[in-house]
């Protein structure tokens, strides 16, 4: 009971120019959502990565970051001691004094420097993450040696293998670089604890423990057990929440790429409807000869509309196209809780694409609906007569 | 040209509906562009510089704001010829109250108490509230955000437990002072002597500061200033890095990542969709016109007053439109700006967002621009179809 | 023979440029089954305006219009398309093909809105482009068809779903001669081979040649049997030949 589709897809093919001019419109548009909606996936990924579920970290009460916070040497002893910690080969608790400071380095996308998270860890804490060594080899300890993530080793020129960089009090030799799969370690430095605590004269103290639960249940009892006692001034939080947080850095990206999709999104919507009521113009003496036929308003208004939803459907599948080659490309977006820059890749997820799609269609179902409506309601007599 | 208003006016006016929603794209694409310019004003080119900001300095260290610096370097500072005051900024970061409320969260600095208004002479106070501030040991000043957000008078008890610097303060309210319109953050203020003389003797924090506000006589001295003062720590252990204050904000906007592409690149997409719309609306309108165009040129019109007569139709509605869009962007700016004015960290330089009259300018140009491009291709089709083609035209 | 068609008192106004005009005046016709009906009259005269009155794609201002004993006055929009689509075939003036669908999706177009499978569409359209001589030319486009062409595609289109009366709009308007000829005999065949009525509204007297009956209107009114207007009668149109529904396509 419905016009055939063939009569919305030839015409729209025979506008070839038009058509395509305003697809791409709206395929721009959604090329910017899916590419807002694939950085804060990126982020997000990053930060799920980098996450045990099992792991608690453990900061001074009141401290959101490890930056700001500090963890007596004597409470990590007192930590250290609390059943329900996993262990390691050896027998030895799974729990890791760690160091987390900033260093500031050129980068090539900021070449007046960039701050990256500097982490001062023992061999413990290097078990404790997925992390494995690409290059070089891992720093000794009592020695001003460093190992960077792979992302630092891309992104900032000075900070090659065999070179020696810059912070704190001096110079530093890097002497290995580690691939920590797509998380946040990529883009730390390692150094040995002892070493970087000295160099931030914070001999007696750390910024963080990490332990590991043996399970759930564990997890949330050491929880409690680290927060209420009162030998320590502690709060914890698991990896998974505190990266988990962390994604909001990507919050002003998103809000900016979002806004501005949806403003061309709605230009674009002006431009369909400009170019659907040129088309109901164009072909009145058509209308008014299917409406003679037999054809009802009704389907009339469905064929308009349906034409500019596919318009734009296919202009989603352009900007999702368009989109698409960012899953490759990896960018820094500056963390607000560690103060330094946390290394990325894009990544276009299904769900993003699906999301373009459906915005590209409910554009061009918003766009098409007044001239649709102008279509169905012309009078047949009128139409035939118009030129 | 302009004899031929009346035609062209007809023209946009006779078809009311397309011209009004090709003039309602365009506004609405230069009003992102606008906005979008506007974004990468404030980001990148310090937007508007407030002329106090003009004349203040921030030193910190060189490699990072977090690292210390000795707060005997003040002194140093103080001689430099042009330096009108210096006040040492020292992070604080201690818990108060609750910390899990995040209106208990805000920014605490340990400061020089008679040198912070000198540095800071747009902050007014009460000049009692200021006495009591400098003479008081245990005093503490706080901006008018953060003592209505916590529903604060003078003489309040505010207790801060430190986390990095191992202190409790113990403080009292003795002012609340209002800083510009333009910065609307939450921060307390107090004393360095007090936080000195609350940590141990053997902490080596007891005298590291973050960073120094530096006043100048006039904000032409500025990058000479900035120059000596580097010079003077550069070969120490805590070299300096010293720069103007609107430098020293837009520093942060390296965090939001490659902002500068992602932002050229959206400018950019934006323009050339808008282009391409442009351009499309116009062929349309002139093809439909043909048969009019046939019977203009057997009435004597040439080739030339043709075309300039589709670009005279095109450039008003492109600047219409983009004058619309001024406006909608200028409205828009006003909207993010207040929105942002209690952002924390970095976003904050977003407060600074105006829609100034160069942005203005420049956004109508690009708009006459578009006008101008986009109706080159359907003004040529128009001047150069022949007459016979146009009455042969069927529509 | 049956009454088929009938108006009673049938009226139609219409404002043009904020002056009311009367197309239509008090017209009382009747169309018997099997009619072939030439309507004639100069331009003004109202013959299309009841054309479209009695195709039920206008409501008239007054009167009355029973197609089949059908009162069409009673039906709502949506049912007059759908009567219109099972009972009416149409020939315009300027044969309104669809441009971007072939002569063969052109002919099948009414039959979307029947219960006929694609198969069957498929086969009613062959066979109508067959009847009018275009069988080879099914998967052209409108633009690569003569006038004449197009034309016989646009009756195959009116005549696929079998429907009760063919309505034609000044059909040879925008034809040559010959082609003109061509769907004016197509048309008698109808009439004759398969008893379809026949309305078919023409200033031409020639194409009213190859109808059965002709009845005049004049600014609206329709005038009594064997009465033609005033200044048609200055020069009266040659009788009929019977030989006329024989004439062979060149």
């Amino acid at each position: 009971m419905t016009v055939p589709f063939s009569y919305n897809i030839r015409n729209l093919v025979v506008r070839k120019t038009t058509t395509l001019m305003t697809a791409m419109g709206i395929a721009l548009s959604v090329a910017i959502l899916v590419a807002s909606l694939a950085l804060v996936n990126g982020l997000r990924t990053v930060f799920a990565n980098t996450a045990n579920p099992l792991q608690l970290l453990v900061l001074r009460k009141g401290s959101h970051a490890e930056l700001g916070s500090t963890v007596p040497t004597e409470d990590f002893a007192i930590v250290r001691s609390k059943p329900g910690i996993a262990a390691d080969r050896s027998g030895q608790p799974l729990t890791s004094q760690e160091l987390v400071n900033v260093a500031n380095l050129p980068s090539l996308d900021n070449p007046k420097g960039m701050n990256i998270t500097v982490r001062g860890l023992s061999p413990v804490g290097i078990e404790m993450r997925k992390v494995r060594l690409v290059a070089g080899r891992w720093f000794q300890p009592g020695q001003r040696e460093v190992v960077v993530g792979e992302a630092v080793a891309h992104r900032y020129p000075s900070a090659r293998i065999a070179h020696r960089i810059r912070f704190g009090k001096g110079d530093w030799k890097i002497v290995g670089v580690m691939d920590g799969g797509q998380s946040a370690l990529n883009s730390e430095i390692w150094g040995d604890f002892n070493q970087i605590s000295a160099e931030y004269n914070q001999q007696d103290s750390s910024s963080s423990v990490l332990l590991r639960a043996t399970d759930p249940v564990s997890l949330d009892a050491l929880k409690h057990s680290i927060e209420d006692d009162p030998r320590l001034n502690a709060s914890t939080i698991t990896e998974s929440d505190y990266y988990h947080g962390q994604t909001a850095s990507g919050a002003p990206l998103e809000f900016l790429g979002i806004l501005v999709s949806v403003i061309m999104a709605i230009g674009s919507a002006f431009a369909t409807t400009n170019i659907m009521y040129a088309a109901v113009a164009r072909r009145a003496k058509e209308i008014g000869t299917l409406k003679t036929l037999g054809f009802s308003d009704g389907s009339i208004l469905l064929s308009f509309l349906s034409e500019s939803v596919l318009l734009a459907a296919l202009a989603g599948v352009l900007g999702c196209l368009i989109a698409l080659p960012l899953n490759w490309v990896t960018t820094g977006v500056g963390s607000m809780v560690s103060f330094s820059e946390i290394a990325f890749r894009f990544h276009v997820s299904i769900a993003a694409l699906f999301s373009g799609i459906i915005f590209a269609v409910v554009l061009g179902a918003v766009g098409g609906a007044l001239p649709a409506r102008a279509a169905a309601k012309k009078e047949i007599l009128s139409a035939l007569r118009e030129a | 040209m302009a004899s031929y208003l009346p035609l062209i006016l007809r023209n946009i006016l006779r078809n009311r509906r397309r011209t009004g929603f090709t003039m309602a794209s365009v506004a609405v694409s230069i009003c992102l562009v606008g906005v979008l310019f506007a974004l990468t004003r404030a980001l990148f080119f310090g937007g508007e510089a407030t002329p106090g900001q003009a004349k203040r300095v921030v030193v910190h260290h060189k490699i990072a704001l977090t690292q210390d610096l000795p707060a005997v370097y003040e002194q140093t500072i103080q001689k430099i010829p042009g330096v009108r005051a210096v006040t040492s900024l020292q992070w604080f970061g201690g818990t108060y109250k609750d910390p899990g409320d995040p209106k208990n969260r805000f920014a605490q600095f340990a400061i020089e108490p008679k040198t912070l208004f000198e540095v800071y002479p747009e902050f007014h106070i009460s000049q009692s509230q200021r006495e009591a501030f400098v003479s008081q040991k245990t005093a503490c000043v706080a901006s008018r955000a953060l003592a209505e957000k916590l529903g604060w008078k003078p003489g309040e008890r505010i207790t801060l437990v430190g986390g990095m610097l191992r202190a409790t303060l113990e403080l009292t309210l003795a002012g609340i002072f209002d800083p510009p319109p333009s910065d609307a953050s939450p921060v307390l203020y107090f004393n360095r002597d007090y936080l000195r003389d609350s940590l141990l003797p053997g902490d080596p924090r007891r005298d590291a500061v973050q960073q120094f506000y530096v006043e100048t006589d006039n904000k032409d001295a500025v990058s000479e200033i900035n120059r000596q003062i580097d010079d003077a720590f550069a070969e120490s252990s805590y070299p300096t890095k010293s720069e103007p204050e609107e430098a020293f904000m837009l520093s942060f906007v390296s965090f939001l990542g490659n902002l500068k592409l992602f932002l050229a690149a959206i400018c950019g997409a934006v323009t050339f969709t808008l282009l391409l719309i442009t351009t499309n609306m116009l062929s349309m309108s002139v093809r439909e016109r043909t048969r009019e165009v046939g019977i203009l040129k057997t009435l004597g019109f040439s080739d030339g007053e043709i075309l300039g007569m589709v670009v005279g139709e095109a450039s008003l509605i492109a600047v219409a439109g983009g004058l619309v869009g001024c406006i909608l962007a200028g409205g828009l700016c006003t909207a993010i700006a207040s929105a942002m004015r209690s952002a924390p960290g970095f976003v904050s330089v977003v407060r600074g967002l105006s829609f100034s009259p160069l942005v203005a300018a420049l956004t109508v140009c690009l708009a006459l621009l578009i006008g101008f491009v986009s109706s080159i291709a359907p003004g040529l089709y128009a001047a150069r179809t022949s007459i016979v083609q146009t009455l042969q035209y069927n529509g | 023979m049956d009454i088929v068609i009938e108006t009673r008192k049938l009226s139609k106004d219409y404002m043009r440029d904020e002056n009311p005009v009367a197309a239509l005046k008090n017209v009382d016709l009747q169309v018997a089954g099997g009619e072939f009906l030439a309507l004639m009259g100069p331009s003004g005269s109202g013959k299309s305006t009841l054309l479209h009155l009695i195709a039920a794609m206008d409501r008239p201002t007054s009167g009355e219009v029973l197609v089949l004993e059908q009162d069409l006055r009673s039906l709502n929009n949506r049912q007059l398309a759908r009567w219109r689509n099972a009972h009416i075939g149409f020939v315009f003036q300027a044969f309104n093909l669809i441009p971007v669908l072939t002569a063969l999706e052109n002919v099948m177009l009414p039959l979307k809105l029947t219960g006929l499978d694609a198969k069957e569409q498929l086969e009613h359209a062959r066979t109508g482009l067959q009847l009018v001589g275009l069988g080879d030319r099914l998967n052209h486009f409108p633009r690569q068809l003569s006038g004449g062409q197009e034309q016989r595609v646009a009756i195959a289109r009116a005549i696929v779903t079998d429907p009760d009366f063919i309505l034609a709009d000044e059909p040879t308007g925008n034809l040559d001669a010959a082609s003109a000829n061509d769907v004016l005999t197509i048309l008698a065949a109808l009439n004759n081979e398969q008893g379809k009525t026949i309305l078919l509204v023409t200033h031409d007297p020639h194409a009213a040649h190859y109808a059965k009956t002709t009845r005049y209107l004049e600014k609206g009114v329709l005038l009594p049997e064997g009465q033609a207007p005033q200044d048609w009668m200055a020069a009266p149109p040659p009788m009929p030949t019977s030989s006329a529904t024989s004439a062979v396509t060149e």
